[in-house]
Order: structure tokens, then sequence, then C-alpha cells
């Protein structure tokens, strides 16, 4: 009996100072872990704000937020949307989810820039992409995106969307290419070489992916159903 | 005694390479090996939380009852790994970004188990502190040469460094994590048989 319980008392001394040790030092990470994920969200931010033709942000730097308080004066809440367990809102065949929050800037020019964050299944779970949209006169165009999360996909095949020269091949899209969705040529049966490959996404919305990613047409599939998700919900909301 | 240290230390590197010779946590070692660079941040981390572990079970060694000694390593190494993780991700973004999925990995890595019942429960601070580091490195140089291994013939690269042209996807994928493995551990077994034989020849 006395065994017992010195064997128990000895096993609950250990695991209480794991306890404290573990709470030690996530008192001590815990603000660098909030500045580095806030640090990541902003450079995403910032790299979507660029234009994609001449590589210059279309906001400039000064009024580019740089902390979590500033952050939240851009975040834009349309009505008509709830939000539930951090999204806002779910494409309509279900496979896109857009989070909340959803951002709005207005360029130097004056125009207004929608930044968004939706996520769609991909090889190994779910992929992350933020993406910029401008409103003009000629309607809803996508300027650019940024995949943020792509852990699960396979090293080598899927994951290689991390690399910026294939996320470049999504950017920009006009809005007769949104309004047709988003697909990957291997989808639209057509395999579009040189110029081509601007000239079909642009105005048709066809990504070409197969070129540089030979082998891994899921993740760039989920990248194309995130970027439709939040241009259905700009739509939604009423954004021209 | 100088000796015998330093045989504490490079046991783990060739002699009793956890992976090829004793065969020892496969799990991390076929999952994350994809790339050079995975493999040598998957065998740091491991070394880090390895040697940490090993200090400490030493440390402890004789207060433990001998019933519950297997509970108490697992509370200590998986405390070691929740503190690597949390400093990785609030110190190096990135590699935790690459890495993030395998971190917490490291706790069902039988290496660490396997070296705290083996060795620091039973040695000084000191010896499983250099036993720690020498299966650390051992573990890290296996893991950056599977991985090389796959990188090279799957996508024709090590550590990112373009070589040649030859891309076989099958090398990146689960099939080629065995196979790439079973190759090599036949290799460093067939030196290990040899220079065994040469050693009994001398004699």
């Amino acid at each position: 009996m006395r065994d017992y319980f010195k064997t128990g008392i000895t096993l609950m001394i250990i695991t209480v100072i794991a306890a404290f040790a573990l709470s030690a030092v996530y008192s001590i990470v815990k603000e660098p872990i909030a500045n580095a994920e806030l640090g990541a969200r902003l450079q995403a931010i910032r790299d979507v704000l660029k234009d994609p033709s001449t590589g210059k942000s279309m906001v400039s730097d000064e009024k580019i937020p740089s902390t979590a308080s500033d952050l939240a004066n851009f975040e834009w809440s349309p009505s008509g949307f709830q939000v539930e367990d951090g999204i806002i809102f779910k494409g309509e065949d279900g496979r896109g989810k857009v989070d909340s929050p959803v951002y709005r800037f207005t360029s130097d020019d004056g125009m207004e820039i929608y930044i968004a964050i939706a996520s769609a299944v991909g090889y190994g779970g779910d992929v992350k992409t933020m993406a910029s949209f401008i409103s003009s006169d000629t309607g809803l165009k996508l300027n650019g995106i940024k995949v943020l999360e792509y852990s699960q996909e396979t090293p080598g095949l899927g994951a290689n969307i991390a690399s910026s020269d294939i996320q470049k091949r999504f950017y920009p899209v006009e809005s007769s290419g949104l309004e047709r969705a988003l697909k990957v040529n291997k989808d639209a049966g057509v395999t579009p070489t040189g110029e081509e490959i601007d000239l079909k996404r642009e105005t048709e919305g066809i990504v070409t992916v197969t070129d540089v990613m030979t082998g891994a047409t899921i993740t760039p599939r989920a990248v194309t159903v995130s970027i439709n998700t939040m241009y259905q919900f700009l739509k939604k909301a009423g954004v021209k | 005694m100088a000796g015998s240290r330093l045989k504490v230390f490079t046991n783990g590197l060739l002699k009793q390479n956890p992976t090829f010779m004793q065969v020892l946590g496969m799990c991390p070692t076929l999952a994350t090996t994809t790339s050079a660079e995975n493999g040598l941040g998957m065998g740091l981390a491991t070394t880090a939380v390895l040697a940490l572990s090993n200090i400490t079970i030493s440390l402890v060694r004789k207060l433990i009852p001998d019933k519950i000694r297997i509970p108490a390593y697992i509370v200590i190494i998986a405390s070691f790994v929740t503190i690597i993780d949390m400093l990785m991700h609030g110190f190096i973004y990135d590699l935790w970004k690459t890495l993030g999925l395998f971190i917490p990995l490291i706790v069902v890595n039988c290496i660490i188990l396997g070296r705290a019942e083996a060795f620091a429960s039973k040695n000084n601070v000191f010896d499983s502190l250099l036993d720690g580091l020498g299966m650390g490195l051992g573990f890290t140089g296996a893991l950056v040469l599977l991985g090389s291994v796959r990188e090279f013939l799957g996508n024709g690269s090590i550590f990112g460094a373009h070589l040649s042209d030859v891309k076989m996807f099958a090398m990146i994928l689960p099939p080629g994590a065995f196979i790439a493995l079973g190759m090599l551990a036949a290799f460093f077994n067939y030196l290990g048989i040899r220079r065994e034989k040469a050693k009994k020849e001398t004699k």
C-alpha cells in the first residue's frame, strides 16, 4: 500500500514540475509567437498589395499596418454574413471556406482592395491562400495571391506551391476569368505555352501549372477553389 | 578513461548508428527525409531533445522508482519536445513552418526513450550527454544522407541546389523512403561486417 502512494506521488511530482516548466516557457514565448504570426500575416498582406505588373505596392508604406491594433482598423465586415468558427463564408459547392476577418484597403489612387484568406482541401489537409481583389470600373479582378499554409502537401510535389514562381501562375486575372471560375489547365483540357499562359488565365481563368508542377494537380486545384470561393463571397457581399 | 569517453561519443556515429545499425526511430526517419534540409532540421531538433532528456534522466535516475520509470521518462521527453516546439515557433518561425508537423513526432522517436532506458538511467550526467550528442548526430547524419539521396533522385537537387534533370517522383513518395533506407542500411551493414572480418583476420 505504501508503495502505491510512493510511486503515485513521485509520478505526480514529476508531472507537476513538467507542467510548471512548460507554463514558464509558454509565458516567455507567448509574445514572440504572436509577433511571428502577425509578422508573417503582415508580410503576406504587403506581398499581395503589390501590383504584379510593376512590382510596386499600390498602398504606400506608411499606410500599411504594422501592429495588430493597426491591422484591426482595416477589417471589413459586410452585412448579411455570420461568422461561425472563424469562417465567414462557405463556397456554393462546400469545398472552399473564407476566413474571418476580411480586410479592405484603399490604394493610393483611390481603388478599393479586398484581402481575404480562404482554405480548401489539398492532398493531405487544408491549403490556405491569401488573395487580393481590386474593385475597378471593369469589374472585380484578382491582383495577387500568397499561399500561406501547405504543410501537409507532399514535399517535392504539392509543396512546390510554396515557390513564388509557381504562385505567379495564378494572377492577375480579369473579371471575365473570375466569372468563369478559375481552373487548372488539366481540368480545362488544354496545355497553353509561352504568352498564351498569361492570356488564357487573364481572360478565361485557366491556370497553367502542368509544366511547373508535373504530377501534382490536387494542390493547385485547392488554390483555385479558394480563390473562386473568395470571389463568390465578394460578389455576394455586393462588391463590384 | 579518456579513450572510453570518446568511445561513448563515437559509438552512435557509425558503429551503433541509430538508423542504419539499431534500426530505431523509423517513423520520423521515413516521414521527414523528403529533402536534405528537412532531414537536417529534424536531426538537429532530435539531437537537442536527446541531449537534454539524457542529462535530465541521468540527474534524476536515482529518484525514480523502477516501476514507473517509463512513464516518468516519457513525461520528461514530451516536456522537452513541447518546449523546443514552442521556442522554434517563437524564434525561428520559417523553419518551424516547414518542420512544424514533424516536431511533435520526436516524442514517439524510440531512439530517445531507448537511450534513456539503455544508457542515461545507468550512467553519470557527462557520459549521458556525450551519448545523447553522439546518437543524435549519428541520427542527423543518417537523415541528411537519406534525405540527400531521395532529394537527388526524386527532385534532381541536394539542399535545394539543382544538380540533375532526372526526377523520379517515387523517391520522394513513401515507397522511395523504404527503398533508399533499405539500400543504405544494406551498404552500412556490409561495411560493418567487412570491418569485423578484417579485425578477426589480423588477430
